[in-house]
């Protein structure tokens, strides 16, 4: 009797912890035995908070569908949880976060953004959350570049500024930024605003380091159109406003070549700024436990997975293998211009900014 | 309180409670710009002091922005004067054909948004990729590269076409109203049709014009869109994108709302110049003779000249856009022309039921429109009933303050609300919206209102009462049915403009406060497929609004 009172038992207590199993999402399941608690507590209170928001500067909304399907369905959230999300231009996320930050009312939990000078000033001012995200143990290479904060932030995906154009309409062979001047009349090429874009600023100064002012005063000389998105830059080459944009991005290229486009770019010989987009949690995010699940899944293997394929985004995960390395190739292939992103301070962008006015709007 | 002294008590406070709802929603921002304007950091400690002032008038790119603001302005406001006119006269004035149809015609691109107008003219005719262009090289052999929307000329172009209705509501009902015997007496005594037309019909209709013109140009120069779509990418600098510019990080607040203040004092003084200029003249049209209205017989020449400039018009501000937003909205991928193998209902598809932002955004758009121009209508009866029947006194310094938000630019308002909110819980909200969009425009209904109220006698709510009807009573049945159209116009018109409002918005808006303007911008920074559908769906909400209007056979130009 006793013996089946105990076998009894311990089938009961085996079904239970079977279920308990059962329904862990798959996060849970795939975490390490010790770390399983501390998720299932985060994820309940995820769900308490109801929802998360972030801000970003390059996703396009497809990709921010196929990461929140995947990531309800890693964490076991409820199917309609709200995952807000915006697109933002660079500056105008800045903006918003100073603004929020400074008056201290804040609603976006995550922003992500290639502008680490700024993001450095942020974790100064003790305005990022710190969150050792177990993510981050793969970014490690990434962190010893410069490109993150252990504790603060890291890259879900880079991507770099690029001489583009259309092959319908021009026959470029160039291979060096300087191939560029002349190559198309005055008024046919696009270049980043990067007097209303941090990122484009960025690219400027890392560019203008190894080109000189001299080579942007010749520039000038194109009369160039001045845009602020990636996407109206492709869509300029593709409606032939524009035969050559200065800094377009393999991201678009890729983008639109899907749906039937044919636009061309090259890696210059010269080398590329690397502009890494840190995503990071607001010290007072409004939904800290749900934003650290969002950090958490878009750095992990699957949601890198889906920013590489969708964006071409590169990764900085250690051992990360691109889809799609045409458009979005592994970072140690890459002849990157050297940057010192602890050094640039809000002066100096300040200077570069005003130099860059003083070139192209005098 | 008995029911006597209750309804007086009420028939005070309501009217007295609007009008200072309205003056505290302008004082709000308007204090906080100002006090924004003089305060200077340095480190933690913080003065007041005309720095900000300084810098500004030492900054050359606040030199270039306003003058070009003041171009873009001007021009925009004479060539509107001047096409509002002639197709007020045309319909109002003459027997040319089709007069009925190009009434409601003629009115249609003040529905519509100037950002979509500018967006739609930028696939009409961007040099090197708009369709007119491609067209006139392949059917006609005729290059047009040199018109180039991306410029001064293409935003006083776009300005042109969507500001022209302004001023053409403003002068059709006194041209209507005008007594043909004044220049039948002239051309009698021998005047030329240019020196009657001169010297009779326009003096006649000077203070329409000079109103309109004056709403015109504060209007206008103060516009966001418009210069945010075809300056800013030439880099040609305008008042409202030096502004937003500011606001942008690193943010000079300071600076931004000493630039707000410079605007409000030149709206001021304009505004008071107008009402100086009129207040000196005579100007009546209408008077106690009676007089038959006698339209004026065009010869053929002059038919087939005023059809071409009404089809110049409407094709420009209403056809040519339709057509080119439908284009690009059924493209999967816009190449500057239309090309059946790439037609999709994708963008539609996408815009209505997969992208989060714009459902939200047409959900909270309507949202706006249907609650502001609600509570705007609501807050136009009690001041109008105050500007009709209250204190006389002090009705003309009320009025004048109430009519304060008419010059001020929308870019500014909202900047004056995020200086006020940020730093409370009204920030980010849609409630922080809804209160700039009523503040900003509450006093389009309120002057629709009063001019419905001037015509109602105050006998009637005199009889009503010694019958012994409450004041309530009195509103609810004497009065409010009386002003029945007069409401239903200026709800009408509130919901418009507050489903097409973006320079305000663009620095109140928040996670899930998006517009259906905003998203556009948004959209509009990102694929052209799916901005041409969200426009076509915000111009079908637009349409459709004036489309009641027709129905309900309201008039705008009461006002």
């Amino acid at each position: 009797m006793l013996r089946l009172f105990s076998v009894m038992t311990l089938l009961v207590l085996l079904s239970t912890a079977s279920a308990a199993v059962a329904q862990d999402p798959p996060a849970v399941v795939g975490a390490a035995a010790d770390a399983r608690d501390a998720l299932r507590t985060m994820i309940e209170a995820a769900k308490k908070e109801g929802s998360v928001g972030y801000f970003d500067t390059v996703l396009q909304p497809e990709t921010h569908d196929e990461l929140t399907a995947a990531f309800r369905k890693t964490y076991g959230m409820p199917a309609g949880f709200p995952v807000r999300y915006t697109l933002s231009t660079t500056l105008n996320l800045i903006t918003r976060v100073e603004q929020e930050v400074g008056s201290g009312n804040v609603t976006i939990d995550i922003a992500s953004i290639a502008s680490p000078p700024w993001i450095n000033g942020l974790v100064r001012a003790g305005h990022i959350m710190q969150y050792d995200s177990p993510a981050y143990q793969a970014f490690g290479s990434a962190f010893a570049a410069g490109l993150g904060k252990p504790g603060y932030y890291a890259f879900n995906g880079a991507y770099i500024f690029v001489p583009t154009w259309n092959a319908d309409t021009l026959n470029f062979k160039g291979k060096s930024w300087k191939d560029i001047l002349g190559a198309v009349p005055p008024g046919r090429m696009s270049l980043n605003d990067s007097g209303n874009s941090a990122t484009g600023l960025l690219a400027y100064m890392g560019l203008r380091s190894i080109l000189g002012i001299e080579y942007f005063k010749d520039m000038a000389k194109m009369k160039p159109v001045f845009i602020l998105r990636s996407e109206q830059t492709a869509e300029r080459l593709i409606s032939g406003q524009d035969l050559m944009a200065f800094g377009g991005m393999p991201t678009r290229v890729h983008q639109y070549n899907e749906r039937g486009a044919n636009l061309k770019f090259i890696l210059p010989e010269e080398g590329v700024v690397l502009l890494g987009q840190a995503s990071f949690i607001l010290a007072k995010a409004p939904h800290p436990n749900a934003a650290k699940l969002w950090l958490d899944f878009t750095l992990s293997e699957p949601g890198q997975t889906i920013l590489s394929k969708r964006e071409a985004l590169i990764s900085g995960r250690s051992g990360f293998k691109s889809p799609l390395p045409e458009f979005a190739p592994p970072i140690d292939s890459l002849k990157l211009i050297k940057m010192d992103w602890d050094s640039i301070d809000q002066d100096a962008i300040r200077r570069a900014k005003a130099e860059w006015q003083s070139i192209f709007m005098p | 309180m008995n029911t006597g002294a209750q309804g007086r008590f009420l028939q005070r406070a309501l009217p007295i409670a609007g009008v200072t709802i309205g003056v505290l929603l302008i004082a709000g921002p308007f204090l906080a710009t100002i006090i924004r304007s003089l305060l200077v950091w340095d480190g933690d400690s913080v003065a007041i002091e005309a720095g900000n002032f300084l810098r500004l008038f030492g900054d050359p790119r606040f030199v270039s922005a306003a003058l070009n603001t003041l171009i873009a302005g001007s021009c925009t406001t004479i060539l509107a004067l001047l096409l509002g006119f002639s197709l007020a006269w045309l319909v109002a004035r003459t027997d040319m054909p089709g007069r009925s149809w190009l009434e409601t015609a003629n009115l249609v691109p003040f529905f519509l948004s100037p950002y979509v107008g500018a967006i739609s003219w930028i696939y009409l005719l961007a040099p090197h990729g708009g369709l007119l262009p491609w067209l006139a090289r392949t059917y006609l052999g005729v290059s047009l590269e040199w018109l180039d929307i991306y410029s001064m000329g293409g935003v006083i172009f776009v300005l042109t076409l969507f500001y022209t209705p302004y001023v053409y509501l403003f002068v059709i009902g006194p041209l209507r109203q005008m007594d043909a015997a004044l220049e039948d007496a002239a051309r009698v005594h021998g005047a030329s049709f240019w020196y009657t037309l001169s010297h009779i019909t326009l003096p006649l209709v000077m203070p329409a014009l000079l109103s309109a013109g004056l709403i015109v140009f504060v209007t206008s120069a103060g516009l966001f869109d418009v210069p945010l779509a075809l300056a800013s990418p030439r880099g040609i600098r305008f008042m409202p994108t030096e502004i937003f510019s500011m606001v942008q990080y690193p943010s000079d607040l300071g600076r931004a709302a000493a630039f707000g203040i410079v605007v409000l004092t030149v709206t001021i003084v304009l505004t008071l110049l107008q009402r100086r200029f009129i207040a000196n003249r005579r100007f009546d049209t209408v008077t106690g003779k009676g007089y038959r209205p006698r339209q004026i017989r065009l010869r053929t020449g002059g038919k087939i000249a005023a059809l071409t400039l009404e089809a110049v018009y409407v094709g420009g501000g209403v056809i040519l856009p339709l057509v080119a937003l439908l284009m690009v909205s059924f493209s999967k991928l816009w190449t500057g022309r239309f090309l059946w193998r790439t037609a999709t209902t994708g963008n539609f598809e996408y815009v209505l039921t997969k992208y989060d932002l714009t459902r939200t955004a047409i959900t909270n758009s309507l949202f706006l429109a249907l609650v502001g121009a609600t509570w705007g209508v609501a807050l136009a009866v009690l001041q109008s009933y105050y500007l009709t029947r209250g204190n006389p006194k002090r009705r003309a310094l009320v009025d004048a303050l109430l009519s304060l938000p008419l010059g001020i630019p929308g870019i500014i308002l909202g900047l004056g609300f995020l200086i006020l909110a940020i730093r409370t819980p009204l920030y980010s909200t849609l409630t922080i919206i809804l209160i700039a969009y009523i503040a900003r425009f509450f006093p389009f209904a309120t002057r629709t209102v009063t001019a419905m109220f001037l015509a109602i006698n105050p006998e009637l709510e005199q009889s009503a009462r010694s019958a012994g009807a409450s004041w309530l009573q009195t509103m609810r049945l004497i009065v409010l049915p009386l002003l029945r159209p007069a409401l239903i116009a200026a709800w009408l018109m509130l919901f418009v403009i507050f489903i097409r409002e973006l320079g305000a918005t663009i620095l109140l808006y928040a996670q899930g406060t998006e517009t259906i303007s905003v998203a556009m911008v948004v959209l509009s920074e990102r694929s052209s497929g799916y901005v041409a559908a969200l426009a076509v769906v915000q111009l079908v909400m637009l349409l459709a609004a004036f489309a009641i209007m027709r129905l309900t056979r309201t008039s705008m130009s009461q006002g």
